[in-house]
């Protein structure tokens, strides 16, 4: 069985708690604080730093520190977005640490009244070439995500994997999720004295007991966090969803809030923190599947549980629609004026404890101290061999069966990403995928007078740019999910972030995390694309150390209107053309650590203005409806790029290298530099004068580079008067490395 | 050399929840009529028929195998080798 205790508390944590009381915490207390001041909940290192993104924007509706940032699309229609991830319980139990994952931040889409629409993962694992557990892992955790998502109907559109040695024996799992929702039934937390608090859902069990400290420490390994495992039940999960919509729609409901990491401590304390407060709450009600102690009852991180807070009057409309869904729920208790968390069990009182001082748990204060080994890189950053010419060609097919760049074609066919009916643009046609959401109408799905709204969704991450330079490294992460949603069309209009780091307690680790939230931040307030919300996670640490600085960046984009939604290939004939300067920043690249095992310090550096220009360039191309396809130059470079076009249109292509717009001094930093705020085009002949007048609005570098042939069965690079030819065959075989890794039938 | 058939018993720990038996408990057998059932527990079996020397190098075999190929999670599952 599995104790309880207090390790997670610092002897200073304990006396601050003592001195707010006035007195000793008992267990029950001691165990609720433990909860909810662990760093997974509490945000104690990472809080003051936050303050620095910018979050506020014309379609801002509400911002951080609610369960999900809502924006508004206008007409009346609202869109809600949140990300988390699972790391700990999927690194244990990859199926149901995934799965319960995905439950986790539907239920936060749930909180605010809105209805989940769509999934977005970006997933990371160790060398799923070499190593038996890292393929293990990948293929339980996307089975996972797939079984819970398709049960419970909800699309995945789009994603992105890495592999990297830093993850081995451990593994990333992050979930974003998209919700709609009608301004006049957005759910904010409202309450008054007497109110009812229910919970409903699963039945709580010993399961996930002590999730969020086990979430806050550092990985250890299997045997000892055997308590962490969490069992996913999707079926409750869509009644939920279901329920929660008719609780909404009826409007029997004041607050909605998520069972999350912490259980019923962090959710208790945090809702009547936030309402101001205090709850009578009676344990004894609690619906559970074993008898339990009220320690354990409050820590409990059973799924698929929600808290609602129901007016007296509308309880008996609240319990028809539970019973009518057959979903059990207790009512725990009610709303008080005095601010106190008041918890009895077994007709005693366990617990009385000011919720304002549970849910606020003092900051701790972290040194930050460059890490050595940046320095390290810096001084041994030294250029591999010039490849041989006739190599090249091999190098660009390595690169193409690199996992990291290789199609992901695996990982999304094993999910529904249609289910909805309103994915425009699906995973694997584009670099962002699009959604309609109809307008003006009780049921969204349903074409009233034919408006529509087109969102574009895209979630990305760097760990090998971030690690060597997380300033700039996370700051280009920002910019290439922007990038993607501007390759469909879309205007970027909002962020989340995922900031995923080792322990805040190294003080190495602690500055590579502020340097990045730098970097966003610096990058968002230029922009004016302001962050809506988010999460930190820090303890990533395996039996190595730490895991690489892993930011993550989901970006929402708005487009026009469904006419200029971008999702076309390039034809017979067409011409390519580059927007972009290629210069020699070779750190982090694919190219560097994949193929020459090498690290550099000199990562791709963002030009703000610049990046504006070019994006802003592409958007106006895109409107104009002048293209034929767009694809955004990153991992992997100018080649993989452009034999990934070639892939995509199942056309072959003529490139003069020499016409690419660049600084570089040699020809494989040209090929494979992966430098920021590149895009690639294809357009008609007849198209190339307007194009230009409308690029001449913009100072940004671009050349026609080539053009696709569908005669040609390869790719033919000619540099100074030689040329590199790789067969489509060739490539395809290379890029579908995935799926012969991990075996076709997944 | 003899062939051995050997029966794996895949179930999750006592202590870890399971929806799927729930579900049949709730869904079928109680609304069935079924009053007296308390619990369903679902769990999984592999019969494995297997070339050894003795029943001991068969379950032998089978156990490694198990374990090797992750067949079940130990952090999740009991895998009882018969």
């Amino acid at each position: 069985m599995p104790k309880v205790s207090t390790m997670s508390l610092t002897d200073e944590e304990i006396r601050y708690l003592r001195d707010a009381i006035a007195r000793e915490p008992n267990s029950v207390e001691l165990s609720m604080v433990s909860a909810e001041w662990s760093e997974h909940c509490s945000y104690k290192s990472s809080k003051p730093y936050l303050k620095i993104f910018s979050t506020e924007g014309r379609y801002v509706l509400v911002g951080p520190g609610y369960d999900a940032g809502v924006l508004d699309i206008g007409d009346g229609m609202l869109l809600t977005v949140h990300i988390e991830s699972h790391n700990h319980p999927s690194a244990v139990e990859p199926y149901g640490g995934a799965a319960t994952g995905i439950g986790g931040v539907i239920r936060d889409i749930l909180s605010m009244g809105s209805r989940p629409i769509a999934l977005l993962n970006a997933l990371r694992f160790g060398d799923i070439r070499h190593d038996n557990h890292a393929r293990w892992l990948f293929k339980n955790v996307v089975r996972g995500i797939a079984d819970y998502g398709n049960c419970i109907g909800v699309p995945t559109v789009a994603g992105e994997v890495e592999f990297d040695d830093s993850f081995t024996n451990y593994c990333l799992v992050d979930v974003a999720c998209i919700g709609i929702a009608r301004r006049d039934r957005l759910v904010m937390l409202k309450g008054d004295a007497d109110d009812l608090i229910v919970v409903a859902g699963n039945r709580t069990g010993r399961d996930g007991i002590h999730g969020a400290s086990f979430a806050s420490r550092a990985f250890e390994g299997e045997e000892e966090d055997r308590s962490a495992v969490q069992i996913p039940d999707p079926f409750m999960g869509k009644l939920l969803i279901d329920a929660t919509m008719e609780c909404v729609e009826k409007g029997c409901v004041k607050a909605i809030k998520d069972l999350g990491g912490g259980g019923l401590a962090c959710c208790l304390s945090e809702t009547a923190d936030r309402l101001g407060k205090g709850m009578l709450v009676m344990l004894d009600a609690l619906h559970v599947r074993e008898s339990m102690s009220a320690e354990e009852m409050m820590i409990s991180e059973s799924q698929e549980r929600m808290l609602y807070i129901v007016e007296p009057s509308r309880l008996e409309e609240f319990k028809a629609i539970m019973d009518k869904y057959e979903i059990p729920y207790s009512v725990l208790g009610r709303l008080t004026d005095d601010g106190y968390l008041s918890i009895y069990h077994d007709g005693k009182q366990v617990a009385r404890i000011k919720a304002s001082i549970v849910a606020n748990a003092p900051i701790a204060r972290r040194n930050a101290v460059k890490p050595p080994y940046i320095e390290e890189i810096a001084a041994n950053s030294r250029k591999p061999e010039m490849p041989e010419y006739e190599d090249v060609a091999e190098i660009i097919l390595e690169l193409l069966a690199d996992p990291s760049i290789a199609s992901k074609e695996w990982v999304y066919r094993q999910y529904d990403h249609e289910v909805g009916l309103r994915t425009v643009v699906k995973p694997g046609y584009a670099d962002a995928s699009v959604l309609r959401i109809g307008l003006r109408h009780d049921r969204d799905d349903e074409d009233a007078d034919g408006k529509y709204r087109y969102i574009a969704v895209k979630v990305d991450g760097n760990s090998k740019h971030c690690y060597i330079d997380p300033y700039n490294g996370s700051m280009g992460c920002f910019s290439e999910a922007c990038r993607n949603v501007a390759c469909v069309g879309a205007e970027p209009i909002a962020m989340v972030d995922h900031l995923q780091f080792g322990s805040p307690e190294d003080e190495h680790v602690f500055w590579t995390f502020i340097e990045s939230v730098r970097g966003l931040a610096d990058y968002g307030r230029y922009m004016k694309i302001p962050c809506v919300g988010g999460k930190v996670s820090f303890y990533n640490e395996t039996r190595q150390g730490a895991i690489k600085p892993t930011p993550l960046v989901c970006v929402v984009g708005l487009v026009g209107d469904g006419s200029m939604v971008m999702k076309g290939h390039a034809g017979d004939g067409d011409m390519l053309m580059i927007i972009g300067l290629t210069k020699d920043e070779m750190g982090g690249s694919e190219y560097y650590e994949y193929i020459h095992s090498t690290l550099s310090a000199d990562v791709p550096k963002v030009d703000l203005e610049y990046d504006k220009h070019a994006r802003d360039a592409v958007l106006a191309l895109v409107r104009s409806g002048l293209l034929t396809s767009v694809h955004d130059c990153s991992k992997g470079g100018l080649a993989v790029a452009i034999a990934e076009m070639c892939i995509a249109s199942g056309i072959g292509a003529r490139v003069e290298l020499s016409n690419v717009p660049h600084t570089c001094t040699r020809l494989d930093d040209l090929l494979f530099s992966e430098s920021h705020s590149r895009f690639l085009v294809s357009l008609r002949r007849d198209y190339l004068d307007a194009v230009n007048r409308v690029l001449a609005d913009y100072p940004v570098h671009k050349a026609v580079i080539g053009a696709f042939n569908s005669d040609s069965d390869s790719l033919l690079l000619e540099y100074k008067g030689s040329s590199i030819s790789i067969s489509m065959d060739s490539m395809l075989d290379a890029y579908s490395s995935i799926a012969r890794l991990m075996g076709h039938g997944g | 050399m003899p062939v051995y058939k050997v029966n794996v018993l895949i179930e999750n720990k006592p202590y870890i929840s399971d929806p799927e038996g729930d579900t049949i408990l709730k869904d079928l057998v109680l609304k069935g009529g079924y009053h007296q059932v308390r619990s369903i527990r679902v769990a999984k079996m592999l019969k494995v028929e297997v070339e050894a020397k003795s029943v001991e190098e068969a379950r032998e075999m089978v156990r490694r195998m198990c374990d090797e190929l992750r067949l079940y999670n130990p952090m999740l599952s009991i895998c009882k080798v018969e």
